[in-house]
């Protein structure tokens, strides 16, 4: 490709002319301009994971001014946030760099350019077209000359062209790198996005995990200041190689269904390889593919056996082991053909990170809990001696120092809200729970549900082994039933032979449209008869169903609790309804969105929606929109699960317009107002609370909604859940449309209350319940069922 | 005429390094000027180099890539007996530091033109007389070559302090070996066009010297200096983990013999479970209550990683016997791990406080073996 002409800078910036002193409204100007300026680490172009960019607050008139609610205690907070401190006057300086003749190869123009050290000064940041300086050259434009290794003479001239202020997109995107910097001058292991100290392990030798400790840190402006969001991470690595791995799957699984399962179990898995510290997704596995296999180097034919003996020193003892295939994103030299997919070799990488099966094992995930859960205290000594570390390291302050940068010794404080505490209602009777439990199961003890449809026709399937826990959970659920509301008549106690076939015979012969649940003892958890259940009840014959491992039921004195749980479960199924909170809006519906990723099938995803269906946010309808109260609804909120980072641009361009889209088509008068809330999990910010002198978790119920969120956004953080152990994570809320003229106390509030909504937990959770309802549909479709269910199921909670 | 090398002549030389270690094995390797560690990144992969340090007079240029030396985090997942120590010094291959004695490799890639020739002379006695490595590479420009190179008019590079024929080239070589022991042999790297090979010569000439005889009888050693000086700066010196660090060997055993009693555990578990209990596949796991007995023969023949790492059972026997992470039963014949039913949690609450455990333990290998007696006995039945 040619290089760009010396006036276009190849979209990259604008250039400026005359540099100097801006006024607010210019800086704005070209802050804005350099919205699309990516800068790499080595010149590459990168996703942007912030979101940068999307500034959806200035669209909604009622929040312009305040985005903050009033309601609740105050209370104080200190959150993973360092300010970070520039001089004042502080700007860093951007130079278009030209080279005569002009230099093909950026390694070649980094070296002439860099020749003038005395000149430019150490501190300095090249790409290959723009040079980033933290001071001002002697003039606007700089010519010097350099000459190659083969005496040819360059000139080069350096023309200043724009001075960015700290706020600057660009220079964000500038602090990341040089924090970049100071983190591998630790010694830190990059994977992935993060960094991790692999010089002091956490082993789990059973299951052969390695656990790195490290960090996520990313430098963002914040509401009123550019902050370092860091939080303690951990890369959990396996110690055998993706061979070793294969050979005990084939082990196990024999030689039939081992290309099958090991597409399943590997594919979507990120390794890490003997020779370079490059990451690779696996996404597909070349079965006819060797290491004996060549491929063209330079002109020759090489083959991968022998291209690692002689590159790396590396023999492959496995001659007849399949290749790995990741199609590598990179792209090639400017002008070349995209290079085609890397081929990799088993016995040359590593696993990383858990695949699905590891996470449903408990006892890999007890073990690792022990090492990775970190209390409220453990993890802001951590953070606070990370940043101590930095601070005392020379080379790192040097780095620092050269581009005038330094940051707060201290955690962040800041301010927040305690809401109150939300009244549960279940019929006549209503009680409050325990504000830091946020759990209500000791509460509703003997208290009836709000409603529950009788239950007359019902089927309990069983082995023949586990003929006894079938009959003492049988008991219980009598014994239980009562109390809580619930009508149940006798079941027909069927058994069944241990195998799937059987199983499902026995479902196909006994299970009518007359058929009201249908209750599974299952001899194990194992995946294949769990699925066979769900798939036949959801799309075959729809039915409610409930599955239990018979060993759940196998200690009587936990039975109570257990059969209690699946009563109410049982209840939700078939359309019951447990116990609501006051909602003081009328003609609302509240919806709910998630996906599934299914990693393994080909990369499907299943988008779930679930939509209330009444005034108390009692009755769910599931998929797709529809009406129940009698008349259309006047409101529509969305809650979005299952956005990305960096996906937020999608959402509010596309989703939002199809969901507007989608309302019109109900009518030409009919315009409800809309909000959607997108709603994310999984964020790096944490806040910890300062109590009796004890550093412990924020109160469920606490909001934060200034300081620590961006100003170009309408959001607020919100724990709404209480843990046991470990640190909370908040929820961070970040509407993006609103038309519904909600003050944001009130949309705070009301999100609050829909955390307590989610019928399977007698407590209050992390989202709002349609979120959940929503995650729980798209995952069993996703990992069961495979198909859509059947609409007769639609508006129950069957797949809970 | 216009000549380009492919692969290019800087990486045909680092090839030739590369593959003369391949040949040789050297276990400890300098590299006089190692830049930006170009050539010490490639030599890290070979496993026979347990000593590999590169210096330069420019110490900046080495920070600024040195990281790239550090391990990888593989290496960290699955430590080798490979050993290596990777050391990177700020220094001027004009001054001797005692550190940098008795090497079995010395490489000095396009270094000695950058020096002045007062400079080459202290070199070759650094080098050749001072640190006394058995083996030495030099390569350096070719100047009658330079015919070939459009654009050179007198050297290569601006720095070039001078460019050597071959037989200026040679009589230098000469008077080395002479001097200080050594014998040399000519090749180089970057061939001249077909015909004019014999008239030319390689674009670069490389003078690969060896000892003559052993360290110990050499001239030098009766100029030895009366104080070992230290000159150089350390910029970076980092170990590679290995299993012949007895810390490392222990704790990746360890890991192994977890790891494969878990196995062990969780494969009975299951065939209890499905039901089978055919005797023979109950095998040799024992378990009493929460916890289960993997012995450590049926371990060190089931897990080849663990026989390999502990060499005998003695070992180890040995090796597990005072290790924290690890429970042996009483007569160390065993392991002991934990196990709880899947899906509920052990609650700590509920648990009694475990003030006899000593008490506790003896019960429990009373039970095991127990259990072991029945298992023969079944197994006898059936047979």
């Amino acid at each position: 490709a040619p290089p760009p002409e010396a006036g276009d800078l190849g979209g990259r910036g604008r250039q400026k002319g005359a540099p100097g002193p801006f006024s607010a409204e210019a800086l704005l100007q070209i802050s804005a301009g350099f919205q699309q300026v990516k800068l790499g680490e080595r010149g590459g172009r990168r996703r942007d994971f912030h979101d940068a960019g999307v500034n959806t607050r200035q669209a909604m008139e009622h929040v312009k001014e305040s985005k903050c609610g009033v309601t609740g205690n105050p209370i104080q907070l200190t959150a993973n946030f360092f300010r970070i401190l520039s001089r004042p006057q502080w700007v860093l300086y951007q130079y278009h760099v030209d080279f005569k003749p002009q230099m093909e190869s950026r390694r070649l123009r980094s070296a002439l350019l860099f020749q003038h050290e005395e000149t430019l000064g150490s501190a300095r940041s090249f790409d290959g077209a723009l040079l980033f300086l933290p001071n001002r050259l002697h003039s606007k434009e700089t010519v010097v000359y350099s000459e190659t290794r083969n005496g040819e003479k360059v000139q080069i001239t350096i023309t200043l062209t724009n001075e960015l202020p700290p706020s600057s997109p660009v220079c964000i995107q500038f602090y990341n790198i040089i924090f970049r910097r100071i983190l591998r001058i630790l010694n830190m292991q990059q994977i992935g996005r993060n960094y991790y100290s692999p010089s002091d392990p956490l082993n789990i030798p059973q299951h052969k995990l390695t656990i790195w400790p490290g960090y996520t840190t990313n430098i963002l402006q914040y509401e009123s200041c550019i902050m370092m969001c860091t939080d303690v991470s951990h890369k959990v690595l396996r110690s055998e190689t993706v061979l070793d791995f294969m050979v005990n799957l084939r082990q196990q699984c024999g030689s039939q269904r081992f290309t099958e399962i090991c597409e399943k179990e590997l594919v979507g898995l990120i390794i890490l390889t003997k020779y370079n510290n490059k990451t690779y997704r696996i996404d597909g596995i070349a079965w006819d593919h060797t290491p004996s296999n060549t491929f063209k180097r330079g002109d020759a034919d090489t083959s991968f056996k022998n291209y690692y003996k002689s590159q790396y020193g590396l023999d492959i003892t496995d001659e007849n082991q399949v290749l790995l295939i990741s199609y590598v994103k990179r792209m090639g030299p400017a002008g070349a053909p995209p290079p085609g997919p890397a081929m990799l070799i088993p016995e040359l990488c590593y696993l990383t990170g858990l695949t699905d099966k590891m996470r449903a094992d408990f006892s890999i995930m007890k073990d690792l809990s022990t090492h990775t859960r970190l209390t409220p205290e453990q993890r802001e000594g951590r953070l606070n001696r990370f940043i101590t570390n930095i601070q005392r390291n020379a080379d790192a302050q040097a780095e620092l120092d050269k581009w005038g940068l330094s940051f707060d010794k201290q955690l962040l404080n800041l301010a927040g809200r305690v809401l109150p505490v939300e009244r549960i209602y279940q019929g006549s009777r209503s009680y409050d729970y325990n504000p830091w439990a946020a759990d209500w199961t000791k509460e509703m003890r003997g208290l009836a549900v709000m409603s529950a449809p009788p239950l007359n026709n019902w089927l309990l399937f069983h082995t023949r082994r586990n003929g006894n826990e079938a009959s003492s959970l049988l008991q219980t659920l009598s014994r239980v039933s009562g109390p809580l509301g619930i009508a149940m008549g006798k079941p027909v106690m069927i058994q069944y032979e241990d195998h799937q076939e059987s199983l499902l015979a026995a479902l196909r012969h006994s299970v009518g449209p007359q058929i009201e649940m249908v209750v599974v003892v299952l001899p194990n958890n194992r995946k294949d008869k769990y699925d066979s259940v769900k798939k036949f009840l959801c799309v075959d014959c729809p039915t409610p169903s409930q599955c239990v491992v018979a060993r759940t039921l196998s200690r009587p004195q936990a039975l109570m609790t257990i059969a209690t749980k699946i009563a109410l479960q049982m209840a939700c199924k078939m359309g019951g309804e447990l116990w609501s909170v006051e909602i003081p809006l009328k003609q609302l519906m509240i919806v709910g969105i998630d996906c599934y990723h299914d990693t393994a099938a080909g990369k499907r995803s299943i988008g779930a929606l679930v939509a209330s269906l009444n005034q108390s946010m009692s009755r769910w309808f599931s998929k797709c929109f529809l009406l129940f109260n009698g008349c259309l609804p006047s409101r529509i909120i969305v809650y979005r699960d299952g956005v990305g980072d960096g996906q937020l641009h999608s959402v509010v361009n596309y989703e939002v317009q199809q969901i507007m889209d989608s309302i019109k088509s109900m009518g030409q008068d009919y315009n409800p107002k809309l909000s959607v809330v997108v709603v994310k999990k999984r964020i790096s910010s944490r806040f910890f609370a300062h109590i009796n002198g004890k550093v412990s978790n924020p109160p469920p119920g606490t909001i934060v909604d200034a300081e620590v969120t961006r100003p170009e956004w309408y959001d607020f953080y919100i724990v709404s859940q209480a843990v046991r152990s470990g640190s909370v994570s908040p929820t961070h809320y970040n509407v993006v449309y609103d038309t519904s003229g909600l003050k944001p106390d009130h949309m705070q509030r009301l999100t609050y209350k829909l955390c307590h909504m989610y019928y399977n937990w007698q407590g209050i959770i992390r989202v709002p319940a349609p979120c959940q309802y929503a995650h729980k549909l798209a995952f069993l479709v996703g990992q069961s069922i495979h198909k859509e269910p059947n609409m007769k199921l639609d508006d129950q909670l069957f797949y809970l | 005429m216009d000549l380009t090398f492919s692969p290019p002549l800087h990486k045909q030389r680092h090839q030739f390094v590369v593959d003369f270690v391949k040949r040789n094995k050297p276990k400890k390797v300098v590299d006089l000027g190692c830049g930006e560690c170009t050539l010490l990144k490639m030599l890290k992969f070979h496993h026979e180099i347990e000593l590999l340090v590169g210096v330069d007079v420019n110490g900046a240029k080495v920070k600024k890539r040195m990281h790239g030396l550090a391990p990888i985090s593989t290496d960290y997942l699955e430590p080798s007996y490979d050993q290596l120590c990777v050391e990177l010094y700020q220094g001027s291959v004009t001054q001797k530091d005692a550190r940098f004695k008795g090497f079995d490799l010395v490489t000095s890639i396009e270094l000695i033109e950058h020096l002045t020739p007062a400079d080459v002379e202290l070199f070759s006695e650094v080098v050749f007389g001072y640190m006394t490595p058995k083996m030495v590479i030099i390569s350096t420009p070719n100047s009658e070559f330079n015919i070939f190179m459009p654009g050179v008019s007198c050297y290569r590079h601006s720095d070039h302090k001078f460019e050597w024929t071959r037989a200026e080239f040679r009589s230098w070589a000469m008077k080395v070996c002479l001097d200080y022991g050594y014998e040399v042999e000519f090749t180089g790297v970057g061939k001249a066009p077909q015909g004019q090979q014999e008239a030319v010569g390689f674009c670069t000439q490389i003078g690969v010297f060896y000892q003559l005889w052993g360290r110990d009888c050499c001239k030098t050693l009766l100029v030895n200096d009366a104080e070992d000086l230290f000159p150089y700066t350390l910029l970076y010196r980092v170990n590679y983990p290995s299993l012949c660090d007895n810390n490392i060997l222990r704790r990746v055993l360890v890991s192994e013999v977890l790891y494969g009693a878990e196995k062990l555990k969780n494969r009975w578990m299951e065939e209890q479970a499905d039901g089978i209990c055919d005797a023979v596949a109950l095998g040799p796991v024992h378990h009493a209550g929460e916890i289960v007995a993997v012995p450590l023969d049926v371990l060190w023949s089931c897990c080849p990683k663990v026989s390999v790492l502990s060499g005998s059972l003695g070992n180890l026997k040995h090796l597990l016997m005072d290790e924290p992470n690890i429970k042996l039963s009483q007569d160390s014949s065993a392991v002991l791990i934990n196990h709880w039913e899947q899906g509920i949690a052990p609650n700590s609450r509920d648990e009694p406080v475990l003030s006899n455990k000593k008490a506790q333990q003896d019960s429990l290998i009373k039970k095991l073996k127990l259990i072991n007696l029945i298992t023969k006995i079944v197994i006898n039945l059936y047979l």
